[in-house]
């Protein structure tokens, strides 16, 4: 399949941007297969907080990953206003918690900055880069990382 | 995957079933039921699976094949007679040949060894000087008369014996024709040596396997130049014409400097689809007519010589024609050929036999990932519905009403769909269960034991996602039935049985589940040795009183086994137990039945589908939960003095005289911190995978449903807990319970420990 975090490096990329408490993300724009509104998730025992539950999308169950909680930042309680992105990430379809989406970016790779070096190790592994555009710091997320990893439970 | 790996694909596809198609045949003829039809279909499926062998450069196997293929050939031109014993071997050889293919495809090896055996034991029946015995049989069958016949004919005539076997039986009949002219004969050397006559009649089945006549003669033209002559006679007219059937036939002239073998190269791919006839020299038309007339009306005064009197084909350039079956016999036009012309004696045209057998129904072959797509998008339908019919019944809109009753029609329709969409997975059990014979075989052998399987039900259908998973209890069920259950053949004379045991393999519907039954008639379970085994392994306590019925029932516990030695067939540390979890993975059960000294039946009691699933929908903790019916005993509201404290914090529920560990789920999946008062809420008791019971609290029951299950692996992971999930009539996702988990999970001494983040985020 087509992986959308691998494009070559002077090609043109769109991405979409959200956000996540005061800081903007973004994510690679042929990840993302919908924007949703908010509804209720079905929690899931045995789970990492980040974890929202589990939603029903025309038919297939989809985990919702709670981005702020994965980034390690206190979780806000979502609202009508909330939504989730639904992003393919491998063979995974996966529901992204963000607090509203901004923007559509079209950027070239020569304008993402390595990630800083923070002392915090989430950030480290999952921000692919940092784009700056019109004095905005938008953080592009690495999809194939932010996903736990599928544990095999002993049987 | 590239063209020739589809292909491949294909063609191994064809194998199987061209396989299965052998051993039904050689079955068959083993049973003593197999006609010259089954000769010709086991004769065909060897054949087609060697040609496409070939294709694909398979040596071992075309080799293999091959040797197979001759002596099937020899059965069906009566070289060799067709006897049950002769149907044993080439059962073996089908076994053998079954080898080959897997090990082409990639699956397994083959033991060259014994498949050199094989094939020098499959040439013994061809060659007669090697083997004086495959006469015998007959001869022994039947007595005098046998003898005398086997003296007076001693090798029929290969040639016009194989066609008149592979007569088709499409309204005419085509007898190859050798006249022996005595100036023709005499002229023999004048004859020139490159020009040949071929007569061609196709069977329908030549065009079913997309093969043309166009085809063969223009690879026959590659060979030299040809005239090439069309019967039509036999053509009906066209409101009787079956669109199917072959009704033409052909004789060409070639002019080739090839020999008989080029020509009978080009007819390879087309061997058994059509009659041939290749010979040396033209063919005069007046023969041919002669000839055609002989076959319909034979003069009475014609002589009929045996085959065996023939002299060679090729030395005497005959003229073999098609008879076409409109009638035209005016015997003056005959010519004098046509009076020495040697119409075989027995050639009664087959006009009335319409049943051609034919590839049967119609079959799409379609990738399941589609199918399994369909399911997913009827499920939604389903829900949908559902959830349409919810709100409706929130509004309060009268059922009279024609929204109320558009849906009900919905609804039906809706069920109607998923019934017929279900129903496109479910295939007949035919596709286990013909694997079967040969393990029976095989055990057998390796036992010692002689066997017979008998199969009821093949035509029951499941769907494929238990379809898959029925082999290998079946399997182990099977093996046992034998290794464990059938006596000796010495032991069953002694006890004034049948030598040979009887092993049932059946498959029926009951109340909306399938079940497989698995019985012998051998010695039956010896209980007391069952106990003594069970006690000397510390598997029971040696002072437990246990009806018969638990007794038998202890072969399922992990670790027993009742036989004696270690065998080639048991023994291998895989005993009941792990037939048990297997079926308990499939949602079933499975029970015992026995009676010494008369045999054991095994019955197997499964889901009809993995795809949807019977279960409690029960509220815990403000979560909607699916409780798997198939684990729930019983549901109960406990009453205060049946709920006792044990040890610090657990307690137990009283349920007639026996104590069960009470299992908050609300608390053992990290939805509440603290537990209610079970008598607040209904308990379901229920059994796990090993038989242990507990009594699950939860707040409320909504009822019992049956649920499509969905896949939390396909976008997530496994949950501890869970078994799967589900979508609600009100859209929502609701997790089904995995109870055995449930009962584990709560048995551990340090609980996993739950995140207190975790909150239904309402």
């Amino acid at each position: 399949m087509f992986d959308p975090t691998t494009v070559a490096s002077t090609e043109r990329r769109e991405l979409i941007s959200f956000r996540v408490g005061d800081q903007e993300y973004c994510v690679n724009i042929m990840a993302v297969r919908e924007i949703r509104g908010w509804s209720p998730a079905t929690a899931l025992p045995q789970t990492p907080g980040y974890m929202r539950g589990v939603i029903n999308l025309r038919g297939a169950v989809l985990p919702i990953m709670d981005l702020a909680a994965r980034l390690g930042m206190p979780m806000v309680e979502p609202n009508v206003r909330s939504v989730f992105i639904v992003v393919q990430a491998g063979d995974r379809t996966v529901g992204l918690l963000v607090d509203a989406v901004s923007d559509i970016l079209s950027i070239n790779d020569d304008m993402v900055q390595p990630t800083p070096d923070v002392a915090c190790d989430t950030v480290r592994s999952f921000v692919r880069g940092i784009i700056s555009i019109e004095d905005r710091m938008i953080s592009e997320i690495s999809l194939d990382r932010i996903l736990p990893e599928r544990e095999a439970l002993a049987a | 995957m590239d063209e020739l790996e589809a292909i491949k694909v294909t063609f191994f596809q064809e194998c199987e079933e061209l396989l299965a198609d052998l051993e039904g045949g050689l079955l068959a003829m083993q049973e003593g039921i197999g006609d010259i039809e089954t000769v010709n279909a086991v004769f065909r499926a060897v054949h087609s699976i060697k040609g496409g062998a070939g294709a694909f450069g398979l040596e071992p196997l075309v080799r293999f094949a091959h040797v197979f293929e001759t002596l099937l050939d020899a059965v069906r031109s009566n070289e060799v007679p067709n006897t049950v014993e002769l149907a044993a071997v080439m059962l073996r050889a089908s076994d053998v040949l079954a080898d080959h293919v897997s090990a082409a495809r990639g699956l397994g090896d083959v033991d060259m060894a014994a498949s050199a055996a094989m094939a020098a034991e499959l040439k013994t029946w061809t060659d007669p000087s090697a083997a004086p015995a495959p006469a015998a049989p007959v001869a022994e069958a039947v007595e005098t008369v046998a003898a005398t016949v086997a003296a007076a004919a001693p090798t029929p005539a290969p040639a016009a014996t194989s066609d008149d076997l592979d007569d088709d039986d499409l309204g005419f009949d085509f007898q190859p024709m050798t006249i022996t002219v005595d100036e023709q004969a005499a002229d023999a050397e004048l004859i020139p040596s490159h020009i040949w006559t071929v007569s061609i009649r196709p069977k329908s089945d030549l065009y079913r396997k997309a093969n043309e006549t166009a085809l063969l003669l223009r690879e026959l033209s590659r060979l030299g130049p040809i005239v090439a002559t069309m019967d039509e006679s036999a053509l009906p007219p066209l409101e009787f014409l079956d669109v199917e059937a072959a009704y033409v036939t052909w004789s060409v002239r070639v002019e080739t400097d090839h020999g008989e073998e080029a020509i009978r190269e080009v007819f390879e791919f087309v061997d058994g689809d059509c009659d041939l006839e290749i010979v040396r020299g033209e063919a005069p038309v007046e023969a041919a007519l002669a000839n055609l007339l002989n076959a319909i009306d034979p003069p009475a005064a014609a002589p009929a010589p045996p085959p065996a009197e023939m002299p060679p084909v090729a030395e005497v350039a005959p003229a073999p024609v098609e008879a076409p079956t409109e009638a035209a016999p005016p015997v003056q036009a005959a010519p004098a050929a046509a009076a020495v012309a040697a119409a075989p004696a027995a050639a009664p045209v087959k006009a009335t036999q319409v049943d051609v057998p034919g590839p049967g129904q119609s079959v799409i072959r379609v990738d399941p990932e589609r199918i399994d797509r369909l399911i997913d998008l009827v499920g939604e339908l389903v829900i949908n519905q559902a959830m349409l019919a919810q709100r409706v019944g929130e509004y309060g809109i009268a059922p009279s009403s024609n929204l109320a009753m558009g849906l009900d029609e919905l609804e039906q329709l809706t069920r109607e769909i998923q019934d017929s969409v279900m129903a496109i997975r479910a295939q007949p059990v035919k596709s286990v269960f013909q694997r079967m014979p040969r393990l029976v075989r095989e055990v057998a052998n390796m036992t010692g034991k002689q066997a017979r399987l008998v199969m009821d039900g093949e035509n029951t259908e499941v769907d494929k996602t238990v379809i898959e998973r029925l082999s290998d209890p079946i399997t182990h069920m099977l093996r046992n039935a034998i290794d464990h259950g059938l006596e000796s053949p010495e032991e069953r004379k002694a006890a004034g049985k049948n030598p040979e045991g009887v092993v049932r393999l059946a498959a029926l519907h009951r109340s909306g589940r399938i079940v497989i039954e698995v019985q012998d008639d051998g010695k039956g379970i010896n209980r007391e040795r069952v106990l003594s085994i069970a006690v000397k392994k510390g598997l029971i306590s040696p002072d437990l009183q246990l009806t018969d019925e638990e007794i038998d029932n202890l072969i399922f516990l992990p670790g027993f086994s009742t036989a004696d030695k270690i065998s080639d067939v048991s023994g291998r540390g895989v005993g009941m137990d792990v037939v048990k979890r297997s079926v308990q993975a499939l949602g079933g059960r499975i029970s015992i039945a026995s009676r010494p000294g008369l045999g054991s039946t095994f019955t197997l009691s499964l889901p009809l589908t993995l795809a949807v699933l019977d279960g409690m929908v029960v509220d815990v903790a403000g979560e909607t939960l699916v409780v798997p019916l198939a684990a729930i005993v019983e549901s109960l509201r406990p009453k205060p003095e049946e709920v006792r404290p044990l040890g610090p914090v657990g307690s137990v529920l009283a349920v007639r005289d026996s104590f069960v560990p009470l299992i908050d789920v609300g608390l053992t999946l990290g939805y509440r911190t603290t537990s209610p008062s079970p008598t607040e809420g209904v308990v379901l008791l229920v059994e796990g995978e090993d038989g242990s019971r507990a009594a699950l609290v939860a707040d409320a029951i909504h009822g019992q449903r049956q649920v499509v299950i969905k896949s939390l692996e396909q976008n997530y992971q496994q949950v501890e807990g869970v078994a799967a999930a589900t979508i609600l009539g009100d859209g929502r996702v609701a997790l089904i319970l995995d109870v055995d988990a449930v009962i584990n999970l709560r048995r551990r001494e340090s609980p996993r420990p739950v995140e207190p983040t975790l909150i239904a985020a309402e």
